[in-house]
This record gives C-alpha cells, structure tokens and sequence, in this order.
C-alpha cells in the first residue's frame, strides 16, 4: 500500500509538469473554451441589455435595447438603453421622439448635443410622455441606470424606468 | 569543499558542482527562450526584444542559481519582487497611453474594456452559479483596448497554474505580492515580532463576507472596497464621494498592508491578513501534488522556519505535526531557513525526507516553467516600458 502510495504520488507530479508544458501550447486554450462554452454573460448594467428594436432615422440609427432590472440588492435601478449611432451622422443637436416600446406612441422625448470634441462631457434631458419612465434633467453620467455616455462610435442614453414599472417585473 | 561538508553534517541539502547545475538549468533555459520566441521575440520592438532576451536570461540565470546553491526562496525572491515591481510600471503605462488616467470611466466599464485580473474569480463564482452572470464590467472574449485577453484567458490562466501549483500560485504567480516581500526584505530584523495568530483568520474572514456581499449586491465588492492594489493600477474613477471613499480606502491600504507594516514585520502582511484570494486558493493546496513537511527525525524544533515564514503558515502545533498550514504558499523560505534540513519539499504518498531534492526539483521546474511564461511576458513588458524611455 505504502508503495502504491509511493508510485500515485510520483506518478501525480510527473503529471503535474507534463500539466505544466502543455499550459501555453493546449491547456490555457481548452480551458478558455471551456469557461466561454458555459454560456455566462456580463451583468446587464454594465452591457446594457441585447438590442430588441431598430428605428431608422436620417442616416442613423437609435438601437432600443431591452429593459434591464436589478438583482436582489444592486443598488442601481432599472433602465432602458438607447444608442445612437454613429455620432458621426448625428445632428450637432438630437431632440428625438422616441417609441422604446414598440406601440407606434413615443415614450419619452430625448434631447442632447453632440459636440465634436469626443472627450467633452455630455448631458441628456429626457421627458417622460409615459409614466413608466422617469425624466432626466441635465443629467451626465452619475450612475449606470440613468446616464449619457459616448462610447467608441455611438451616444447611450439610459432612461429609469418608472419606480412602479421596475417593481412590477 | 567545507561549505559542503557543512550542509551535508546538518542534513541539508549540499550545493551541486557548476557543471551539474548548468545541465539541470538546460531544459529551462530552453523552455525561457521559447516562451519569449513565442511573443515578445517575434515582435519588431527593438525595445522589447531586448526586454525579453534580459528577461530570459534573468529567470534563466535565477533557476541556475537555485539548482547550484540548492536554495530556492531567496533567488525567486528577486524574480517576485521583479515581478512585483514592473507589472505596474508597464501597466501603467498601458492604461496612461489608452485612457490617459488610472481611473477607470464609466464609458470603459459599459464598454467591456475593464481589464480582468484574477482576484475577483472566488467572487463571480455565486452569482454565475445562480444567475449565469458575471458580476464584472469587462469582456468574456479578447477585445479591444484595456480588455486585454478577456475574462475567459484569464480564467483559463489561473486555472492551469492553480492545477500546476496549488497555492503556490502566490509565491510565483501573482503580481501584487511581489512588492510587500520586496518591503518585507528591507529591514535586517522585524521591528513588531508578536503578531496574534488568530489574525491569519482575517483573510477567510474577508473571503465569506465578500462572496457574499458580491452576491446580494451583484458587484465585485473586494474590487469596489478593499483592493489595495488599486492605488497601483486602476481604480473607479471618483464621481461623487463614494468614488472618493473608495480610493481612499485604496491609498490607506496599501500604505498599510504593503508598505508600513511588511517593513515591521518581515511579512507579507496584506497576503497573511486581508486578501481573500490568497485564502480561497488555499483551499487547492488540496489539490497540489507538492507540499512542504517538517521531518521530525532532524526537527530541534528551533522555530527558525515558523519566523522566517512570510505568511505565518506555520504554527507551533503544525510543527509538531510534521506540517505547514494550508496558507502555505510554497515559497522555500523555511526550507532555505531550517539549519537542520528539516524542513523539506515534499510530494504527498511518499515518505518525509526521502529524496526531498527530488520533489523539490520537480516542484520547480513546474513552477518555473509557469513562472516564466505568466511572469515573465509581464517583466518583458515592464522592462520594455522603460527602455523605451531609455532608447
């Protein structure tokens, strides 16, 4: 037994650096298979959420993406993504009436400027023509649920939804 | 001859002849050059051909060493704190070219551009189990700018070399601690020599507490709160107070824990009392092959190795019984410190003290081999920062 013992262990290191060789040339690729197979993703508050609608405008397009609502105790709130894009066909001035649901009635009515220095800070107004969202006044970027954000080609507007409408999903 | 005759009275190990040394260095030096071919090699960079020539010669030249003198833990110091020292410089550097701050802008985080490392993996693991979601503003895939690799390489990165070496992962692996056992090797004696030993508790502590709290508020709370190598890399940009609270926090701890207090103590102390990472991978000495044990036919017991130990991984019971805590991060400093050759590398199955060498060699070149492609693609790249200053 003590033998045996003996040999697994021997046996268990050799493998160990065979591990060891193989890491850069096998290992480290199979393994990033392996975790990429297992089919996670980024928190929605970060990534935003897929993209469920695309309304066509002059030349650009405003991408609605689909609601996003907290877990458990994140202390961010619920929102809905809109990204306009590409900032390079956009007016110098955006007030867009904007369907995120889908109805054929705009929600809310989105209004920023877009100026041509990418690092200048923006500011979005929102006005709420349905109640299950909230309005942004001159806001920035002080949270991921209500911001306006430009990031590579395109400006992300986050609007809240409506306390009741988040509690309701 | 006498330095030999010495060791060989004492039990330990005797110091190989040159011509030994150089051939048991062949293969790693081999596998050194071909890890820096493999990338920076290829590179047109004159800058980073000569940071990765350098660099394997450093690692080749350190393994040399540690096969000629039969000392491991004071020539992979130099390495560590290498390590240590230029992963910030290249990082840095890399974030201050991209973003042109160390503060990270919302923009980045919703972008996926949020570098990954590996401090945050025990923290993503409930609510990826629960929820398939990453609780981390950065890219499952390589992507552009600072999303480097990508969570999944860096996943599959630890992975490997947690198989490879268990907790030995932060002894050759990690590049943070390098800088508090360079802080630590400063002073000749430790000033504060008492440290409550139920302090090594902290870190299991702050684990629990921050797997937790990552789960019920869905954010990787160690990286938001408590990391102090924050204040060497990248940090949330301060938007508002709490931003300013955060980083705060950062400065003050790592004030603490990687420079103040490693030059008192000789310990790696953010390791031995904070970090939640260090505890977690504790749990894969489990699964490491390697460990090392306390022969207690040759055992005095002076204590030489429980003080000399950087992560008082070694208790007046765990002594008696042959052992090293879990925390052991198999770093050889008890091993090079036991007068006796008590203190042995072991490979578990086999008896203490049989042909210690022999774990101990097959120890190394598994970990070296890791150490140099991990650590060594980050001292090329810190080296090649500074030549390029330089050139």
């Amino acid at each position: 037994m003590k033998w045996l013992r003996s040999k697994l262990g021997y046996a268990g290191a050799g493998l160990t650096l065979a591990l060891a060789m193989l890491t850069p040339f096998l290992l480290m690729g199979l393994f990033a298979q392996g975790f990429t197979r297992l089919g996670l993703h980024v928190d929605e508050i970060y990534s935003g959420g897929p993209t469920v609608r695309t309304i066509q405008e002059n030349g650009y397009t405003i991408e609605v993406h689909r609601a996003v609502h907290p877990h458990l105790w994140q202390t961010e709130k619920a929102f809905v993504e809109l990204e306009w894009k590409p900032v390079s066909a956009l007016p110098e001035r955006v007030t867009e009436l904007v369907d995120i649901d889908g109805d054929g009635q705009a929600d809310v009515r989105v209004s920023f400027d877009v100026p041509k220095d990418a690092k200048t800070p923006l500011r979005v107004n929102v006005e709420a023509l349905n109640p299950r969202y909230e309005a942004m006044r001159g806001v920035g970027k002080p949270k991921y649920s209500e911001l306006i954000v430009r990031v590579d080609d395109a400006i992300l507007v986050r609007v809240p939804l409506a306390k009741g409408e988040a509690e309701q999903k | 001859m006498a330095e030999a005759a010495c060791a060989a009275m004492a039990g330990k190990m005797e110091p190989r002849s040159w011509g030994k040394a150089v051939l048991l260095t062949v293969p790693m030096a081999v596998w050194s050059v071909l890890m820096a071919m493999g990338g920076p090699l290829r590179h047109q960079d004159r800058a980073v051909q000569i940071a990765s020539g350098l660099t394997a010669a450093f690692l080749t030249g350190l393994f040399l060493m540690m096969m000629k003198t039969a000392s491991t833990y004071r020539w992979r110091r130099w390495y560590f704190v290498a390590l240590g020292v230029l992963f910030p410089v290249g990082f840095i550097h890399m974030v201050m070219v991209l973003r042109g701050s160390m503060g990270i802008p919302i923009e980045e985080m919703i972008a996926g551009r949020t570098p990954f490392c590996f401090l945050p993996i025990p923290l993503l693991i409930l609510p990826a189990a629960f929820t398939k979601t990453l609780v981390f503003p950065g890219s499952i895939l390589p992507g552009s700018g600072m999303a480097g690799g990508g969570m999944a390489m860096m996943v599959a990165l630890w992975l490997a070399l947690t198989l490879v070496m268990g907790k030995g992962w932060c002894s050759y692996a990690c590049f943070f601690g390098g800088i508090e056992e360079g802080m630590a090797a400063v002073p000749k004696k430790a000033q504060w020599k008492k440290i409550d030993p139920r302090l090594r508790l902290v870190p299991w502590a702050v684990l629990l507490a921050m797997v937790l709290l990552s789960l019920a508020l869905f954010e990787p709370a160690y990286c938001m709160w408590l990391c102090p190598f924050k204040a060497v890399s990248e940090y949330v940009a301060a938007r508002n107070m709490v931003g300013l609270v955060q980083n705060v926090i950062f400065v003050m701890l790592f004030a603490a824990l990687v420079i103040v207090l490693p030059i008192l103590t000789k310990k790696r102390t953010q390791c031995t009392f904070l970090c939640p990472f260090g505890a977690f991978q504790s749990i894969f000495n489990k699964t490491s092959v390697f460990d090392i044990k306390i022969d207690q036919t040759r055992c005095s017991p002076c204590v030489l190795c429980q003080k000399s130990c950087p992560t008082m991984s070694l208790s007046d019971e765990s002594i008696k019984k042959g052992e090293t805590l879990l925390s052991c991060m198999k770093c050889g400093a008890c091993v090079d410190a036991c007068p006796k050759g008590a203190a042995v590398w072991h490979i578990k199955g086999t008896d203490v003290a049989v042909k210690p060498e022999r774990a101990r060699l097959m120890f190394l070149y598994a970990a070296w081999a890791m150490a140099a492609m991990f650590g060594g693609s980050i001292i090329t790249e810190g080296l090649a920062t500074i030549l390029h200053q330089v050139l």
